[in-house]
């Protein structure tokens, strides 16, 4: 027991970063993703342009390695590079944010596919204009079609987070392992794995209430 | 008689298929227009062109003196936005809005396009459910309703803009037999209190009885036009007389 609480201890003070990692993250790239998925839509050639190659190379390139990107690659951009050097916490939440965003908006373009267009046409008949239509009609549809997906994503992300360890954020898993390098006893892992486990556990509850809720 | 629709010479082409060829018609206040033909012959395109829902390539439209089109060149979007708001549409597949219940279906647009006040807008719900006969509906999902109780949400919700004209896409196509009467009679009950209404229907009594003009169309023309009278009993063409045996055969 004494053993449980000396592992846990440090690990919960690394639950706060894992925490905010996930937080931020989903915050910043469900806006961005919409953001993108729209933009993806849009009839301007150019814009339309950037946001397919934007979401190709998010989700065409490990996770992993934009985050080494952005954390040591950025700063060495010539010209640029000092202004976007950012220290570890930051760095690990834009790159989540970014690949994220770009996931979300692959998952919410295919929730407006699913959307019939007799229903843009009741909107417009009826003299909503298009952002009225956007926000009264689509939307709401669209997230009950994303749901699942969403859900799906967001449990991915809780896992993903353990991935910032590599530019040496200080979350559950970097306590993890340094208590089992420590005492050559892989106990901490199980530990971590329980929080991980915990922290779905509540999300999985969550996305069920939101679920039930946009059930038409 | 007052005219609050006149079409001249209108065309549309999807791609190579030429749709709508030289189309003109008129329609007088109060006037229940059937548009009976087979399908493929253009009937929806023509309504889908009158509310802007298809762009026509060429031609003239008309609402209430106001020019929707021009000899091809549309009106500027407020003013589009202006003349399609004095008409409302039911379509086949109803489209009602499948996230909000019947009371608001038919309350988004007058509170988010017209920003009625509540109260006001309250009577007009219940007095317009009463109307379709749905009163006891207004708190259903759609989801929970028959195709035709559907079809008399989506008329209800069209009124609650307060129309000049009704345009009916084949508001009975999509329904099982025996209930397309409940929605036939809301719209019987329309054209005894005047309303101004276009119908796209196969429902060739309804054209009969209820109509006092019948445009039959084919192949993207208006072939024949006229009373139900005369296109019922006395149809010119052949073409109208193979219609109108085929579809009364398999009624």
């Amino acid at each position: 027991m004494d053993y449980f609480m000396s592992v846990l201890i440090p690990m919960v003070e690394g639950l706060g970063v894992t925490l905010s990692v996930f937080a931020i993250t989903l915050v910043a790239s469900i806006p961005l993703g919409f953001a993108f998925t729209l933009m993806a839509r849009s009839r301007i050639k150019i814009v339309k342009g950037f946001a397919e190659v934007y979401i190709y190379i998010l989700r065409g390139t490990p996770l992993l390695l934009q985050l080494l990107f952005v954390y040591f690659g950025l700063p060495l951009i010539p010209g640029i590079g000092p202004f976007l050097t950012f220290n570890r916490f930051p760095a690990a939440c834009i790159a989540f944010g970014l690949n994220y965003a770009a996931y979300f908006a692959e998952i919410f373009r295919g929730g407006l596919l699913a959307i019939d267009k007799g229903q843009y046409e009741a909107a417009k008949v009826l003299g909503l204009t298009k952002a009225q239509t956007m926000i009264r009609v689509v939307i709401p549809q669209m997230i009950r079609v994303c749901l699942p997906s969403v859900s799906n994503e967001t449990i991915t992300l809780v896992k993903d987070t353990a991935l910032v360890t590599i530019i040496g954020v200080a979350e559950v898993l970097h306590y993890a392992k340094a208590a089992v390098n420590r005492d050559g006893n892989t106990f901490a892992f199980l530990v971590a794995a329980g929080i991980y486990l915990i922290i779905n556990f509540f999300i999985t509850l969550v996305f069920k209430k939101l679920e039930k809720k946009y059930d038409f | 008689m007052n005219q609050v629709i006149k079409v001249t010479n209108l065309n549309k082409s999807f791609e190579d298929n030429h749709v709508l060829k030289d189309i003109s018609f008129e329609v007088n206040q109060g006037d229940v227009v059937a548009v009976i033909g087979s399908s493929g012959s253009g009937k929806s395109t023509l309504l889908r062109c009158l509310i802007d829902l298809e762009k026509a390539d060429g031609g003239t439209i008309t609402m209430d003196g106001q020019d929707l089109l021009r000899d091809g060149n549309f009106a500027p979007p407020a003013k589009t936005r202006e003349i399609i708001g004095k008409m409302g549409m039911v379509f086949q597949h109803f489209n009602l809005f499948p996230h909000l219940t019947v009371r608001q279906n038919l309350e988004l647009a007058p509170k988010i396009v017209r920003k009625q006040d509540t109260g006001a807008m309250v009577k007009h719900t219940g007095a317009l459910l009463g109307k379709v006969g749905l009163e006891d509906k207004i708190d259903a999902m759609p989801g929970t309703l028959s195709g035709g109780e559907k079809q008399r949400v989506a008329i209800a919700r069209a009124l609650m803009m307060e129309p000049d004209i009704l345009l009916f896409d084949e508001p009975t196509s999509a329904l099982d037999p025996e209930l397309t009467g409940e929605v036939l009679n809301v719209m019987q009950e329309l054209a005894e209190e005047h309303m101004t209404m276009v119908v796209v229907t196969h429902e060739m009594g309804f054209a009969r009885s209820v109509a006092n003009k019948v445009l039959f169309m084919d192949g993207g023309i208006i072939l024949e036009e006229g009373t139900p009278e005369a296109i019922f009993e006395h149809p010119k063409s052949e073409r109208t007389k193979e219609f109108l045996q085929s579809i009364t055969r398999k009624e």
